[in-house]
């Protein structure tokens, strides 16, 4: 019995091992290698790549701006006061108000994601690429992972204002239906 | 008290007397570098300093500022819901969402070392 479990032990240890080099191969083949060539490309094209940075940094701003103000309005000016008026008229808005929960909180994480990935594209320009390309190329790699995240959480917004379409519209088709065609009052 | 005393006392008093406008000024410089330094803080820490297109380096883009496109008129928040209430909303609603999602913000992937020239040769 003893025998038994110690080789079980050891066999578990081994296809532990194994999955484990397996994996990590895995994760490294994703990570590009920054061998000596691509060392040098950064180097020589260090200034082409901070300007394309700054540029990047300055558009996103403005970028993050005009939908931020944009998003705002929409909670604010659209979904917020459409709820209230519902409430406001003793009928049921519990679906609308779940949607635009949803979609503020989405907003933070957008304004939280945004400022993470501002932080970190200004953390790569400051980086001196011809000194130290390896944390450039790294820093730049995060920003990149940073971006997509926000760039997730647009998508996310978008699909909460779909939501809120669709449950808008079966809220009137269910109102007109209810008063047929007149008011609530 | 003895008159060494009164001496040193007076001389005490004589220069907190005769500094007290630089120690008023020196105090009023350390008590608004600490304002300052909060308001830094608050500054960078609120997210504030991402939204600012006055900083040095976005002069170019602080006029393409948009503000007319979430500058729509508010829907009430009070009043009788009707028909028309309801129209107006679906109208106003499907305007501004259609705007939300006509571009594809932060898509893309500028950042990626091929399109950068920064990738493996």
């Amino acid at each position: 019995m003893m025998r038994k479990s110690r080789r079980l032990i050891i066999l578990g240890l081994l296809v532990t091992a194994v999955m484990s080099a397996i994996l990590l191969g895995t994760v490294s083949a994703e990570e590009p290698p920054t061998t000596d060539a691509q060392i040098s490309r950064i180097r020589t094209n260090c200034s082409a790549v901070k300007n394309t940075l700054t540029q990047l940094h300055v558009n996103d701003a403005l970028l993050r701006v005009n939908r931020g103000q944009l998003y705002e309005s929409i909670a604010t000016k659209l979904m917020s006061s459409f709820n209230s008026r519902v409430s406001g008229n003793s009928l049921d808005a519990s679906g609308l108000v779940i949607i635009t929960s949803s979609y503020n909180n989405t907003l933070n994480t957008f304004r939280t994601d945004y400022q993470a990935y501002e932080i970190q594209l200004s953390a790569a320009l400051r980086i001196d690429c011809t000194k130290e390309p390896v944390a450039f190329y790294d820093s730049v790699a995060a920003a990149r992972t940073k971006r997509t995240q926000v760039h997730n959480d647009v998508l996310a917004l978008n699909q909460s204002i779909d939501d809120y379409q669709g449950a808008f519209t079966t809220f009137a088709t269910n109102f007109t239906i209810s008063t047929g065609g007149g008011s609530s009052q | 008290m003895n008159e060494n005393e009164e001496s040193v006392e007076q001389q005490d008093i004589g220069f907190w007397s005769q500094h007290r406008f630089l120690i008023l000024i020196g105090a009023s410089i350390v008590v608004a570098l600490i304002l300052v330094g909060i308001s830094m803080a608050l500054y960078t820490s609120s997210g504030a300093a991402q939204l600012d297109l006055s900083r040095p380096g976005y002069q170019a883009v602080t006029g393409q500022a948009d503000n007319t496109s979430s500058d729509f008129a508010s829907y009430p928040s009070s009043g009788k819901l009707d028909t028309t209430a309801i129209n107006d909303f679906r109208t106003l609603y499907s305007t501004q969402a259609n705007s939300a999602k006509a571009v594809d913000a932060f898509g893309g992937d500028p950042l990626d070392p091929d399109a950068l020239g920064i990738s493996a040769p």
